[in-house]
């Protein structure tokens, strides 16, 4: 039996199972996607309750013997983030997109390194948007999907002040080329392959074509957790 | 194996937890070792459905349009806490600490298990907390993550209606010690201490 001691995870949801247990879906540094099963994590007074939660990294210790692995032993390992408010809901729209796309058992510490930096940022309470836009380019692109920002389809450089059409699996084209897709500005490419975002109308567009991009994805399966943002739909 | 007896098995394991070996066991306890208790069982839930409806004022099931805790004159009825579910209800009447109001969501925001704001008819929430007699919404969700996102729905949903909004505290449980504490409910109370000068 292979046991995994000690190894960082973020927990992405939890299901019941049985009368006292929890299947918990996770992220984990170097595994990717992991489910484990918590055996008596329902119990009241279960000492693992209070670690299996989201948006805080634990250090997780389990047996591999299945593709369900069981959980043995948690500890928690880093600082407190306590994510709040729309942080909060915005971390539930991330963690529903990987629960949605992200295969299980393949994935790079680099993404897991990245979602780690993405929470810690999420709990400075600044600049929403930008983060989830950097999260969903970041995202596809661990899927391989590549979001060709800097070059339109036929490698050509992208001209700030020119309209492009930017459709999925393509990339941008010029409207004498293709009109499909999504109809964007120049610079709002540029600006996204920069990541900056300090422009309104790069916030307002890049939404726009990664909604769109995030649609074709997700084979417009609905994401849940968009409707947990009522003041401003991101 | 008879129909009969099949469906009753399938039916059984409606109930959470119980899987194809509880509900045999059930089945043939109730069938053999007591008869007038599964007639009373059978009674008892086609009555609930015939008679219980929810109560227009806080959402918890009752036989009347108003339940008898909202009717209840000697409540302080400009306080209203809501809560998950109608076991939250009773633990906090346990406290005898509560004299107001309560809201039962009937469940909590979760996202990732199909359940948004929809599902727990938030908007019977708002029509509720517009009452004018109202002046301060508890909110006392769980101290989970879903929870926490309940809450925070909440307040950005009623924060027009000018109203005071509280959450209830969270922290060590009484009577503990720190050693034994563990280190998630630790961090969450070091963070989020308070001032006592």
């Amino acid at each position: 039996m292979k046991r995994v001691e000690d190894h960082n995870i973020y927990i992405l949801h939890t299901y019941p199972f049985k009368e006292t247990s929890l299947i918990v879906e996770a992220l984990s540094e170097n595994f990717g996607r992991i489910s484990l099963l918590a055996k008596g994590a329902r119990r009241p007074r279960s000492l693992l309750r209070g670690y299996l939660q989201p948006f805080q990294m634990i250090q997780a210790t389990w047996s591999n013997v299945s593709d369900l692995k069981t959980l043995y032993n948690v500890e928690w390992n880093s600082k407190y983030l306590g994510l709040k408010n729309q942080a909060l809901i915005c971390g539930f729209y991330m963690n529903e997109l990987i629960m949605k796309l992200l295969p299980k058992d393949e994935s790079s510490n680099v993404f897991f390194n990245f979602y780690h930096q993405q929470l810690e940022e999420l709990s400075l309470n600044v600049g929403y948007e930008s983060l989830l836009r950097l999260f969903e380019l970041k995202l596809l692109e661990e899927l391989g999907y590549k979001v060709n920002l800097d070059e339109d389809e036929n490698g050509n450089p992208i001209n700030p002040k020119k309209f492009y059409y930017y459709e999925a699996e393509y990339g941008a084209s010029l409207p004498d080329v293709s009109t499909n897709g999504v109809k964007i500005i120049g610079q709002t490419l540029i600006d996204m392959h920069n990541n900056d975002y300090s422009h309104l109308n790069t916030l307002k567009q890049s939404k726009l074509l990664m909604r769109y991009l995030m649609r074709f994805y997700t084979g417009h399966d609905l994401v849940k957790s968009k409707e947990l943002f009522l003041t401003n739909d991101r | 194996m008879s129909k009969v007896l099949n469906d009753l098995i399938e039916s059984l394991k409606c109930l959470p937890g119980v899987g194809p070996k509880s509900a045999t066991r059930m089945a043939y306890y109730l069938l053999q070792r007591d008869p007038d208790g599964a007639k009373n069982l059978a009674n008892s839930i086609l009555n609930s459905f015939k008679h219980l409806g929810k109560c227009k004022s806080c959402n918890n099931f009752c036989e009347t349009a108003v339940c008898d805790l909202c009717s209840d004159n000697g409540r302080d009825n400009s306080v209203l806490c809501v809560i998950e579910m109608p076991t939250d209800l009773l633990m906090f009447e346990q406290t005898h600490s509560y004299n107001g109001l309560y809201y039962i969501l009937m469940g909590r925001l979760s996202p990732l298990d199909g359940i948004g704001p929809k599902e727990l008819a938030m908007n019977s929430l708002y029509e509720r907390c517009k009452d004018e007699n109202i002046k301060e919404v508890i909110i006392a969700t769980n101290f989970t993550k879903e929870g926490d996102a309940t809450s925070t729905f909440i307040t950005e949903l009623i924060k027009d209606l000018d109203k005071k909004i509280s959450r209830i505290a969270r922290g060590m449980p009484s009577g503990s010690e720190i050693e034994y504490t563990d280190t998630g409910t630790l961090a969450q109370a070091i963070s989020e201490r308070k001032n006592i000068n």
